[in-house]
């Protein structure tokens, strides 16, 4: 039985088309943390102001389409792992509600459901390299790898990689950063992944593809467990398709 | 206690062993760098590290596996997926969103933080803390000061690496856990 995780009064609509819209608006009142019978804790947010928070799950797209460029996964085991998800409203800063995936990570089915997702749409598709952001990136890009046979290559900030890096400078809402990868790592004709949690502005991803094709790879596909299609960083990807699990307006 | 003692993984150790390479001056002159991203280029040395780690857990009823940012999240949740554990990432500070509690620890020059979010452990659960090498210690006393605070019993820290010299497994000890490693890297002195 889907349960509330988070402190949302939660309404499900179901359209014409056959899609669902669940709506979850925020409640303005602290409450203490609930345990959930899948074991995982959830919180409570508390928040000055009720804001309406739209999840789309179970999008008509299946595995296989590429609606609108873009693949959303289509599978029972979305609604668990999307519920595991919890919101963090003003962080990291007043007006950004994160998501955070770390309580997806203290519920084990949700957290082996979502590696077998992407292992199961990237293992007969010969992808020898694995590409993973840091940091969220690390915590879902090694254990893909491994069931696939591929290696796993840390795309990172500034001066973390020991040895010879070659480096990609990419923007952010203020300023830039930087994002490296080793020398050595990946040989042309490799063909990738890139992996994190979530996409967004695309800006990481296009950093992380960037140095990829430096590097005479072919980046398959970019895959993320969450996607905010409202950011359309999906149209920003060169050209690359991108594969989510949970669409998130 | 270290992999390789009368458990028939000497062939899987000595594999990981020569995958890793040392990257000398790094991050500051003097420091000869222990890196396993090389490791993680070999599929089947990173098969095996986190193969000799799940069987040594898998049945010690472990409910929580601890990553410390960043490496430590390379190994411990693949350790988690394979023993049924949750994974709880502990980070440095302002990473994680929601509440924390910090633990501060020294390091050479200065301080340090290491977070946790409130709520990850439960008191009793059994808990194990990874990271890719162990020096002297301190991030994983940060580590376990955490989790013990939450209430969690750490059954043991597990590294890929120990640099022995810097007395690493001494201060677990005095914090009265132990330490269990697959490699250990000693310098030889070249004359």
């Amino acid at each position: 039985m889907l349960k509330i995780s988070l402190g949302f009064h939660k309404c499900i609509r179901h359209l014409p088309s056959g899609n669902s819209e669940i709506s979850l608006k925020l409640l303005t009142s602290f409450t203490p943390p609930v345990k959930q019978p899948t074991g995982a804790l959830c919180f409570y947010p508390s928040s000055a102001a009720a804001r309406t928070v739209k999840r789309f799950s179970n999008m008509a797209a299946s595995n296989s389409d590429h609606n609108q460029g873009y693949t959303v996964a289509k599978d029972d085991r979305i609604s668990r792992i999307s519920s595991s998800i919890r919101v963090i409203p003003d962080f990291p800063k007043p007006g950004i509600i994160f998501q955070d995936i770390t309580t997806m990570l203290l519920d084990p089915v949700a957290f082996r459901d979502t590696i077998d997702l992407f292992v199961e749409r990237y293992k007969e598709k010969n992808i020898s390299v694995v590409a993973g952001v840091e940091a969220r990136g690390f915590i879902f890009g090694p254990p893909i790898a491994l069931a696939i046979g591929a290696k796993f290559v840390p795309m990172r900030k500034p001066n973390k990689l020991p040895g010879a890096v070659i480096s990609e400078e990419y923007s952010l809402e203020y300023g830039t950063d930087i994002m490296e990868m080793h020398v050595g790592a990946v040989q042309a004709g490799e063909r990738t992944l890139v992996i994190d949690d979530l996409i967004a502005t695309g800006g990481t991803l296009v950093a992380a593809i960037k140095l990829l094709e430096r590097v005479g790879a072919n980046v398959v596909e970019c895959a993320c467990v969450i996607e905010l299609p409202d950011l359309k960083g999906r149209d920003r990807l060169g050209g690359k398709p991108l594969f989510v699990l949970v669409s998130s307006t | 206690m270290s992999a390789g003692e009368n458990d028939g993984s000497a062939d899987r150790i000595n594999g990981i062993k020569s995958t890793l390479r040392v990257v000398p001056d790094f991050p500051k002159p003097g420091i000869l760098f222990l890196d396993i991203t090389t490791l993680l280029l070999d599929p089947k040395a990173f098969k095996d590290t986190i193969d000799l780690f799940v069987e040594r857990y898998k049945q010690k009823d472990i409910s929580v596996v601890a990553g410390i940012e960043a490496r430590g999240f390379m190994f411990g949740p693949a350790i988690a997926l394979a023993i049924g554990a949750k994974f709880v990432p502990l980070r440095k500070p302002k990473k994680l969103p929601g509440e924390v509690i910090s633990e501060k620890y020294v390091l050479e020059y200065g301080t340090d933080c290491l977070e946790m979010h409130v709520g990850a452990v439960e008191p009793g659960e059994r808990a194990l803390v990874i990271d890719d090498l162990v020096a002297t210690g301190g991030t994983l006393c940060a580590a376990m000061n955490l989790l013990e605070r939450a209430g969690a019993v750490v059954v043991e820290c597990a590294c890929v690496i120990e640099v022995p010299d810097l007395k690493g497994r001494e201060r677990l000890r005095l914090h009265g856990k132990p330490l269990y490693v697959l490699i250990e890297s000693r310098f030889e002195p070249t004359s």
